[in-house]
């Protein structure tokens, strides 16, 4: 079964690859997965004195679909608040990048990524966790 | 013949080697995701399983062929090294056995 055109584009021209620094209070930072299972993202948000996430860096260890969610995710975070990219869905990746379904759990993945990230930059200003 | 890069996933690899043909994991778990239990047995620890590629000569296989298909490679792995968070705390000198990953 071939690669979706949207999972090879990501593939081939990454978005937002990169690192924010972890110490930094208005960044925060969430990394999932584990290498025995062949998934790792690291996702970051750089966020600003409104709430709004002025930058996104993604690093993945991981498959073509893998690479893609994080890589969508970062470019659909850019300019959201960090409320509204909380509400960011795996169901709606999937079906942005036209994922087969054993390939769903990337977009699960990328899903736990952001919400880890916004739990970092909460826990870093004492802000409250989300569930 | 099979290969192990470490900080690098399989499959993104052969997403990389467009003209060669390959595949990750060994030829007995080739229609699955797991990665493969021959490699486990020999004492791979599970990472290093999944960040396997596995290429075959033949009797038609090139000086030319092997040359381009280490050319091919070694330029994937640089990129997908440059993408893998593993790799990055490697080069921080972070002992990634050592850390505790979240269950998902």
């Amino acid at each position: 079964m071939a690669y979706g055109k949207k999972v090879l584009d990501h593939y081939e021209n990454p978005r937002n690859v990169g690192t924010l620094d972890k110490d930094d209070k208005s960044v925060g930072t969430g990394m999932v997965g584990a290498p025995a299972c062949g998934d790792v993202m690291k996702l970051q948000i750089k966020v600003n004195d409104d709430g709004v996430i002025e930058d996104a860096k993604f690093k993945t260890y991981g498959c073509g679909s893998a690479i893609a969610s994080s890589s969508l995710l970062t470019e659909w975070v850019r300019g959201k608040t960090v409320e509204q990219a909380q509400e960011i869905k795996n169901s709606e990746i999937a079906e942005e990048l036209a994922l087969p379904p054993v390939k769903i759990h990337c977009s699960v993945l990328a899903e736990d990524a952001i919400k880890a990230a916004v739990n970092d930059y909460y826990e870093k200003n004492n802000k409250k966790e989300i569930a | 013949m099979n290969i192990s890069f470490n900080y690098v996933e399989g499959e993104s690899l052969i997403m990389a080697t467009k003209d060669i043909a390959v595949s990750s994991g060994s030829a007995c778990t080739s229609a699955s995701l797991e990665p493969s239990f021959v490699l486990r047995a020999i004492g791979r620890s599970d990472e290093l399983a999944h960040s396997s590629l596995r290429m075959s000569i033949g009797r038609f296989t090139t000086e030319q062929d092997i040359d381009a298909t280490i050319n091919t490679v070694t330029k994937a792995v640089e990129k997908l090294r440059a993408l893998s968070p593993l790799w990055e705390m490697y080069k921080d000198g972070i002992d990634i056995s050592k850390i505790e990953w979240a269950a998902h």
